[in-house]
């Protein structure tokens, strides 16, 4: 949240220094007005209570059960000389045509594809479930959950957002960019997405390390792994965009295979592994873990299942889609010609069309299929839910998965 | 007035290289020392020592008349002659496998072919291995100190580790600096495309901190993680410049030391704790990692100036043609000034690479350069000397020899 205000600060073309104030003044704010606990336990259940659950008010009702907004970058971040330097460095990108500038801009956006919810699905499942055995002075008692909880939950952002920040990095081919002017914005902007992307890796690293808990650091370590393999499977335009892999003779089963294969490695295993270990840090058995592991990436699936589902059902026809999204795969599984289609994309996504791909899914049974998709997920998500006893948090996260499928 | 002004550009380097904390550490090995000779009671070897420690001072001190008279550069100070040890051989069954089980390490961990060709690109054995022997010697010649023969699993590990966490920030250096080639072969980013390269390494520094995790010991899993940071904040450090002389310098060796020395010293200073040693052991091990990492990086950056595009396997004057100014060029600017506008605007200007580069070469820049680098060299092998003798030992002597007299 802050690193969104000050990048924010930054793109409008801000002093840099004026807005890390600005920001550290908003922060204080921030913190008085969340810290009121008992005001917001009312608050939760009145969410569960009432008709149509929004997600925004899900999301900003959840975050005052588990204290203050979980976002990584608290004041000492912005305070380090690193992300002074990504800052400044980010200005000089304005004007260029480089995305880091958008992947800076999609973390200050509030919407479902936000960041921070993610490590508040972490901090949340964490005072659902409770820990054990753990010192007194170990807990942050107001919100519930452990300090140590608190970090993984920072760890699990920095890794999903040095991930988005290095798939924001621009394949620069030979004889592309003519323009020498050109060619060094992207030169350059490629550089600073690669090193903020390492700052965030390195410090997630060192977070974790600091917990002494070296199950949790494979277990996360591993999560990492498997958002670097994800960008690897399928095929792949020349920036690295996915295509749907040539389905088989028998293509039974082939949308809900590669997707899951798919997401479960570029979402689901971030999310799992950060449930399955913040039960661990809080001393659950093996088996409540797994279950943590399955309630994360069920959830993270069913997000991803409801992101693909956006450019289907409003009634803006233009909103960009990935051509491996679940209602595209599924048509595939009822009616490969569609490939003739997307495989033009082969060179590169653009040179699809897009507006002819999106009236052939709308005639398919794409749509549906990936709307059944979402409900077993977020159904299978649920079902974890009701291992543990009732409480704000529980509410909390069956209101977020609630909020998800409301159209 | 060549050799006062370097001399007193040296007498300043040496103090920003200590940060004051030298002197006080060289009082903390001494005592350190003692202890250890006390607890192990072994009277007839603490003579040798002695004797052994004190001939080095004299070494050292005779270096000191020397080193006033600014002509280090007929001294050869760390070649030694009675040791004709070499590290690579000494230590070949303990390398010889290092590169197959990294690639089986990377390859076991990833179904996708393309990621399995990318992340194990570099490991193809053509590399010095320089990380992985320093951290094995040192791990030997520790574990002789401690009385044990044998090599620990973890602490091979550890070696390959450190080869991993290099390799996974050589991978992110080629996206960033472009070059065309690395080791005598074409860099990644030549063969395949940044997002890629950008994520096979991400897999590489996943894979290696999965490794440490396995290791199941805290202080060496916090020991290593402190690597990747220090590694990031000095690429960081490398994006600007500072502008007074004064704070050129001192940027430029933290920046070296989180660029290279850090991963060598961390290393040393890991496989010491997984021996067991205590903080001062420990100590020992990083300060002979840190030492022979700065020299290292010293002399890559000389060499940057005097070898041939053959010899190294990169371009010459690579640096500049970066816009970085290493030390060769900071010693220069002491004596010719308009090399700093030159700095500050990173070599940019038509003429600027190769204006600088004759300058270097007409100043003492070069000498000074190797000069502090061998200075980092005596230091390692004086804290080399504080360990028990062993043929690991002597290693540790002939590896800050072999950095300084490198060719490549």
């Amino acid at each position: 949240m802050a690193l969104n205000k000050s990048l924010s600060v930054v793109l409008r073309g801000g002093n840099a220094i004026s807005g890390l104030l600005c920001n550290k003044y908003h922060l204080l704010i921030k913190d008085k007005r969340d810290f009121c606990p008992g005001a917001t336990r009312s608050f939760a259940t009145k969410v569960a209570a009432s008709q149509k659950p929004d997600w925004n008010r899900a999301v900003s009702e959840a975050e005052k059960i588990v204290g203050y907004p979980t976002s990584f970058l608290s004041l000492r971040w912005l305070l380090s000389d690193e992300i002074a330097n990504v800052a400044l460095h980010l200005r000089k990108l304005v004007g260029s045509n480089h995305p880091l500038l958008k992947t800076a801009k999609s973390l200050i956006y509030n919407g479902r594809n936000n960041m921070q919810a993610w490590g508040l699905i972490v901090l949340l499942i964490s005072k659902a479930a409770g820990h054990l055995n753990v010192d007194d002075m170990e807990e942050d008692k107001a919100a519930g959950v452990l300090y140590s909880q608190r970090a993984l939950a920072e760890v699990t952002e920095m890794i999903r957002t040095s991930h988005v920040v290095h798939k924001g990095l621009v394949n620069i081919h030979p004889g592309v960019y003519p323009e020498a002017s050109e060619m060094n914005d992207m030169t350059f902007g490629n550089k600073i997405a690669l090193l903020s992307g390492d700052y965030l890796l390195g410090n997630s690293c060192a977070e974790l390390a600091a917990l002494r808990n070296q199950d949790l650091v494979e277990l996360m370590s591993s999560a990492v792994r498997d958002l670097a393999e994800a960008e690897f499977i399928g095929r792949r335009d020349s920036q690295n965009n996915p295509l749907p892999p040539i389905p088989p003779l028998d293509r039974n089963g082939y949308a809900v295979k590669e997707w899951t294969l798919q997401n479960v490695l570029s979402a689901g295993a971030l999310l799992g592994k950060s449930c399955q270990g913040t039960l661990k840090l809080a001393g659950h058995n093996n088996e409540v873990q797994e279950q943590g592991y399955k309630f994360g990436k069920h959830l993270a699936l069913a997000w991803q299942a409801c992101l693909d589902l956006g450019p289907f059902i409003g009634k803006d026809h233009s909103i960009p889609f990935s051509l491996c999204c679940a209602p595209v795969m599924f048509h595939i599984e009822h009616d490969p010609t569609i490939l003739t289609e997307i495989d033009k994309g082969l060179e590169s996504v653009h040179n699809v069309d897009y507006a002819k791909v999106h009236d052939i899914i709308m005639t398919g049974p794409g749509v549906e299929l990936t709307k059944q998709l979402q409900k077993e997920h977020s159904q299978k998500a649920m079902e974890v839910l009701n291992v543990f006893e009732e409480s704000d948090a529980r509410t909390a996260l069956s209101n977020i998965i609630a909020a998800m499928g409301d159209y | 007035m060549a050799c006062v002004g370097s001399s007193r550009l040296c007498a300043r380097v040496e103090k920003l290289c200590q940060f004051g904390q030298f002197a006080q550490f060289r009082r903390k090995v001494s005592t350190t020392c003692v202890k250890f000779r006390q607890e192990f009671q072994q009277p007839a070897k603490t003579v040798v020592q002695h004797c052994k420690t004190d001939s080095r001072t004299r070494i050292c001190s005779r270096l000191e008349g020397v080193r006033s008279m600014s002509s280090m550069q007929t001294q050869q100070p760390g070649s030694l002659p009675e040791y004709q040890v070499d590290p690579y051989r000494l230590l070949e069954d303990d390398l010889k496998d290092v590169y197959d089980d990294i690639r089986q390490a990377l390859t076991e961990n990833t179904t996708q072919e393309d990621l399995k060709t990318i992340a194990t690109y570099y490991f193809d054995g053509q590399g010095k291995a320089l990380r992985p022997m320093v951290a094995i010697l040192i791990a030997r010649a520790i574990n002789y100190h401690k009385e044990r023969s044998d090599l620990l699993a973890s602490q091979r590990q550890v070696a390959m580790i450190a080869e991993m966490i290099h390799s996974a920030s050589l991978i992110h250096d080629d996206v960033i600096d472009q070059s065309d080639f690395r080791r005598g072969k074409p860099s990644v980013n030549v063969l395949w495309s940044q997002k890629k390269v950008t994520m096979a390494g991400d897999f590489i520094l996943a894979v290696a901190s999965m490794m440490i995790a396995r290791l199941r010991n805290d202080d060496v899993t916090l020991t290593l993680s402190q690597v990747v940071t220090d590694l990031v904040q000095g690429e960081f450090m490398q994006l600007g410049s500072k502008e007074t002389e004064n704070e050129r310098f001192a940027h430029y060796l933290t920046k070296t030391y989180r660029k290279t020395a850090s991963l060598i010293a961390n290393s040393a200073k890991a496989v010491a704790m997984l021996a067991g040693a205590d903080d001062h052991l420990a100590e020992v091990a990083f300060q002979y990692g840190r030492n022979v990492g700065l020299a290292f990086q010293l002399v890559d950056d000389l060499l940057d100036f005097v070898s041939s595009s053959a010899a190294m396997g990169k371009p010459t004057a690579a640096d500049l043609k970066l816009g970085l100014a290493t030390a060769p060029v900071l010693f220069a600017c002491e004596r010719y000034p308009e090399l700093n506008p030159m700095i500050m605007r990173r070599f940019q200007e038509p003429g600027d690479v190769e204006k600088a580069f004759e300058l270097v070469h007409k100043s003492q820049g070069l000498e000074q350069t190797r000069f502090l680098a061998k200075k980092h060299c005596v230091e390692a092998a004086r804290l080399a000397q504080s360990l028990a003798e062993s043929p690991y030992q002597k290693g540790l002597l002939v590896v800050s020899d072999l950095v300084i007299n490198r060719m490549k």
